[in-house]
């Protein structure tokens, strides 16, 4: 009979790794590796915080991971008088959190119950240029700095413990905090055409993302990495015939495919998604400082979807 | 302090534009205005001209064409407009710039050109 007992540890992982085990990251629990560990992190901070990605709320192998991301954001080009390509810069708020319920078999074949909560934040700054190479297809290549804070709690159920009389089973919890720097490089294609008043954008996006990872409490996540994201997007809008303030309404349709190249599905349970989703755009048409334009503010709805994940899309963009 | 502070960088922002004279114009552009009423002029970005009818051709240069557009507009005194790009149905729209405080100014009142000649890069309006 064991006899559990519930104990909290406000501690590091690192704290009980002994020496003789620094390959494992939790004694007794060889199968969570350090891969495991540092690919999950950075992969849950690349599908959060990477250029790109718009809010989602997903739920991945039938509810074991809920993931959600939201951003606060804008991006714009601006002129460069006497040059054909125009500048392009970025800045975005990022947020999102993910809970992960897994379960791995210890080295003395106890089950060991995982719960994992993860938060980050990460501001991001884009620069760029952007290359018009004619009226419909523009070529933007842009750099992105991102810094992120990482904060992850796990509670482990089923540790063994060694007792005089008997071995017992233990409840722990590890918190742990990290700081990503990313370098992220894009390369973006974006094509639009017209063809009546409906319009018709698609564009392309790959980027490539260097993460530097520091951790004063957990030396798994004093790493580097390097990721690559690749992404379809497609729209089709048309008009509506509604005004506010004098402004139109346009209707909206898009499509999107994600596929976060080097991500291994064990990281997060999946690599690529697809989204659908229909929405209205306002073209308000505002230049904010009189520097650049604001175009609209549109409101999205879409689902999202793949092989292992379920989820939707609900909310405000601007452009 | 928060409002005195708010005050002093939103007043730097958005300004009034001051134009040449009562009754005058301002038109000013991301892109080269190559011709004011038919007449050939240095390449410019902003222009200071009298209301009434105008027209102005204004080149959008890419990698692999110009794009030669013509706007005809009848200019209200004492406004100001600006051409610019928006990726809508032609490279460039017209819009009357209205100052809405502090913090933004507006676009309004889109004008599309006559027509954007196509031309290849090299080439010169003919």
């Amino acid at each position: 009979m064991f006899i559990i007992r519930k104990i909290v540890l406000v501690s590091t992982i690192n704290a009980v790794v002994t020496p003789a085990l620094q390959a494992d990251v939790l004694p007794g629990v060889s199968a969570l590796s350090e891969t495991i560990v540092r690919e999950s992190a950075i992969a849950f901070v690349n599908t959060t915080a990477s250029p790109g990605l718009e809010g989602a709320t997903l739920s991945v192998n039938d509810g074991a991971r809920e993931q959600w991301r939201s951003s606060l954001g804008f991006a714009a080009e601006f002129t460069l008088k006497d040059y054909i390509f125009n500048g392009y810069w970025g800045l975005a708020l990022v947020g999102g959190s993910l809970n992960d319920k897994f379960e791995l078999t210890g080295d003395d074949g106890q089950l060991v119950q995982f719960d994992l909560t993860r938060d980050v934040v990460a501001l991001r700054g884009s620069f760029g240029l952007s290359f018009p190479v004619n009226q419909y297809l523009k070529i933007r290549p842009y750099l992105s700095l991102s810094v992120s804070d990482l904060q992850t709690e796990i509670l482990v159920d089923g540790l063994l413990t060694t007792g005089p009389i008997e071995n017992t089973t233990t409840t722990a919890v590890f918190n742990t905090k990290a700081q990503m720097l990313s370098t992220i490089g894009s390369v973006e294609a974006l094509y639009s055409r017209w063809y009546g008043d409906n319009r018709l954008e698609l564009s392309a996006h790959y980027h490539l993302i260097h993460t530097d990872s520091f951790s004063e409490d957990n030396p798994v996540l004093q790493t580097k990495a390097l990721n690559d994201v690749f992404q379809l997007k497609s729209t089709f809008s048309g008009p509506t015939g509604l005004t506010s303030i004098g402004r139109p309404w346009r209707w909206l349709a898009y499509a999107n495919h994600t596929n976060f190249l080097s991500q291994d599905k064990f990281s997060l349970g999946y690599t690529s998604l697809f989204e659908f989703g229909v929405g209205m755009e306002w073209r308000m048409n505002i230049k904010p400082l009189d520097w650049f334009g604001w175009q609209m503010l549109g409101l999205r709805a879409g689902v999202i979807t793949s092989k292992d994940v379920e989820g939707f899309n609900v909310g405000l963009t601007g452009r | 302090m928060l409002l005195i502070c708010t005050s002093i960088i939103s007043a730097a922002c958005v300004q009034p534009v001051k134009l040449k004279g009562e009754g005058y114009v301002l038109i000013r552009s991301n892109y080269p205005i190559l011709y004011f009423n038919g007449e050939q002029i240095e390449p410019a970005y902003r222009l200071d001209i009298e209301a009434g009818e105008n027209t102005v051709v204004i080149v959008y240069n890419t990698y692999q064409h110009d794009y030669y557009c013509t706007f005809s507009w009848t200019a209200v005194a004492n406004a100001v407009y600006e051409v610019t790009d928006q990726e809508n149905q032609y490279p460039l729209t017209l819009y009357r710039w209205v100052r809405t405080n502090s913090l933004w100014a507006s676009r309004l009142d889109p004008v599309d050109p006559l027509d954007c000649i196509e031309q290849e890069k090299g080439g010169e309006l003919i």
